[in-house]
């Protein structure tokens, strides 16, 4: 990895890495469709961005000064091809079309019509393939950026990922009444947990050759169980770690678990890991940054990177004790004993993902 | 020159289609109860997607520039109250979820796409990498009512899945890719599945740098 970056409602990667290292949360209780009101549901927006959607979105702004720190120049040509990854896109401009009428939103409403207007204001070239697999999406483009890297065809290859939140997600998910109407109550207060929103964006430069830090391996699995539900034995959180086997092998890593905040799979999560890496403490941070949906598996691999690099991992911010097992981790702890951070992340319709990151 | 092999290919070509129409046209396709509440993409993707009898280890890969257009329409009307079934139902890459979920199939690896002018090329290429002895490419859209008013939709319901593998045997066709330095040049999903349900020859500039070959046996 060459090069990689994040932004949160805290800042930075470093900046974010030193406020969860603080203990801080970016979670603040937020009407759900913004203007319109609603419930107030735990949101972490950056910093002076509303949730209501603008024409052009108003997330662009936060968005510049990460995609201008991207080293190097011609993303998008023939052999620097970008891998742009998201859940939403600008699917909550369709929302302010519906609600105002509006047609300058449209333009921005449809994946394609989001990423060619972002590709346009941020001087990429055409090389450019997008994913969508909800919170997973940002593991599709690591590990097809990293396939086209090792199959010749990339000197060197840009993962690029966002999703900023708008009344259209936050309405969803607080219709599957998964978001913590009660904040700052922890999770554990609810029947069936809860989960806090955020925006998210990061990106990744992989090559072949260069960098601190590299991914090991990555792995996929999908389980086609439910939508919104696991296998209730934890088979695709195993299935998927399953997959790592081979390169973790010998390892010791820390985890750094999905962890939204929602029972069933909380625990599943955790005991899947307990099960496969049975030392290893397990940390989640979107008790702070809230899930940041289709980025956070960039936006949460840049701290992780940025916890090896300092040698502390924050802790598991938002939550208490009991935890999901035995080796969640609520404090901040030195990791200069562990070799290596698995980040895991999953998605509806029981998706799962999962890499192996080291010092290269 | 890389190539892909075409080892079978199903297609549906739903065109201006009623919903319930294609729900009584495919329902024997999938279990009673899972019909009744797939989508139209849902079941026009589902129907070419199932009887290639995905299994795990297959590399799946699903493209569409709209996706779940009526389900998406159908949850932005029903706000103030959002509907928690039609938000999950419009999230990509719903259409795959249902037809799988109502096998109950695992697959360890999808890849959903979204694009436009280049969309065919990436799915291919995506398809190009994968490190399974099979890949399923799928794809489709379906039409949109009032947002294919404002251009923002599909004017056409269709789906294809195409078997690709990098072994020629069996072969019903190929797609080669070539060099080439032409700048400009795109393959839209609608005509990519024309050249598939009619099979005819395709020889374009799919995207910029890349000729795109399409052959039948």
């Amino acid at each position: 990895m060459a090069a990689i970056g994040c932004l949160t409602a805290l800042g930075d990667a470093s900046a974010t890495h030193r406020a969860l290292l603080n203990g801080e949360c970016a979670l603040r209780p937020t009407p759900v469709l913004g203007r319109d009101g609603g419930d107030l549901v735990p949101m972490a927006l950056c910093p002076d961005r509303s949730l209501d959607e603008t024409a052009p979105p108003n997330w662009l702004a936060a968005l510049r000064p990460l995609a201008a720190a991207i080293p190097g120049e011609g993303w998008g040509g023939l052999r620097r091809p970008v891998f742009i990854t998201s859940s939403n896109f600008g699917v909550g401009s369709l929302y302010a079309f519906r609600r105002t009428g509006d047609p300058q939103h449209l333009q921005y409403g449809t994946p394609s019509t989001c990423v060619e207007w972002l590709r346009g204001e941020l001087g990429w070239g055409p090389n450019i393939t997008t994913f969508s697999h909800a919170c997973v999406s940002a593991h599709l483009g690591l590990l097809q950026a990293a396939r086209a890297l090792h199959a010749g065809l990339a000197d060197e290859a840009l993962v690029f990922s966002f999703d900023f939140l708008s009344p259209f997600v936050a309405g969803g998910f607080h219709s599957l009444k998964i978001l913590n109407a009660d904040f700052p109550a922890p999770y554990q207060d609810r029947p069936a947990g809860s989960i806090g929103l955020g925006d998210g964006a990061g990106f990744a430069v992989l090559t072949r050759d260069r960098g601190d830090f590299a991914i090991l391996g990555q792995s996929l699995h999908n389980e086609m169980h439910h939508f919104t539900a696991n296998q209730s034995d934890g088979a695709g959180f195993a299935a998927c770690l399953a997959g790592l086997s081979v390169v973790a092998a010998g390892r010791h890593p820390w985890l750094k678990g999905h962890g939204t905040g929602t029972l069933e799979a909380g625990r599943l999560e955790a005991q899947a890991f307990a099960k496969a890496f049975p030392e290893a403490p397990l940390v989640s941070w979107k008790g702070s940054l809230g899930h940041t949906l289709g980025s956070c598996g960039v936006v949460e691999l840049a701290l992780a990177v940025e916890a090896l690099r300092t040698g502390r991992t924050p802790g598991t911010i938002g939550s208490r004790t009991p935890g999901f097992s035995d080796a969640v981790a609520f404090e901040a702890f030195d990791n200069t004993g562990f070799d290596s951070a698995l980040c895991a992340s999953n998605a509806f319709g029981g998706a799962h993902a999962a890499l192996l990151l080291t010092h290269a | 020159m890389p190539e892909l092999f075409i080892q079978d290919l199903r297609t549906d070509d739903a065109g201006a289609e009623e919903s319930a129409v294609t729900r009584e046209r495919l329902k024997d396709v999938f279990p009673k109860l899972a019909s009744r509440r797939m989508t139209q993409l849902g079941l026009v993707l589902g129907s070419t997607l199932l009887p290639h009898s995905p299994g795990e280890n297959d590399t799946l890969i699903y493209a569409s520039e709209y996706a779940e257009t009526r389900a998406l329409e159908g949850y932005l009307d029903s706000f103030p109250s959002a509907s928690p079934t039609l938000f999950q139902t419009s999230i990509h890459p719903s259409a795959v979820q249902q037809a799988l979920i109502g096998r109950q199939q695992p697959v360890r690896e999808i890849f959903p796409l979204a694009g436009r002018a280049h969309l065919v090329v990436r799915a291919l290429q995506t398809a190009l990498l994968a490190t399974s002895p099979r890949s399923l490419l799928c794809g489709g859209e379906e039409r949109g009512t009032w947002l294919l008013e404002r251009g923002t939709a599909s004017t056409r319901t269709f789906g294809f899945t195409l078997a690709l593998a990098r072994q020629g045997t069996g072969s019903i066709g190929c797609i080669q890719f070539l060099d080439t330095e032409a700048n400009a040049g795109g393959l839209t999903l609608p005509d990519f599945f024309d050249a598939l349900h009619t099979r005819a020859a395709l020889d374009v500039i799919a995207a910029p740098g890349v000729r795109l070959v399409l052959q039948w046996s």
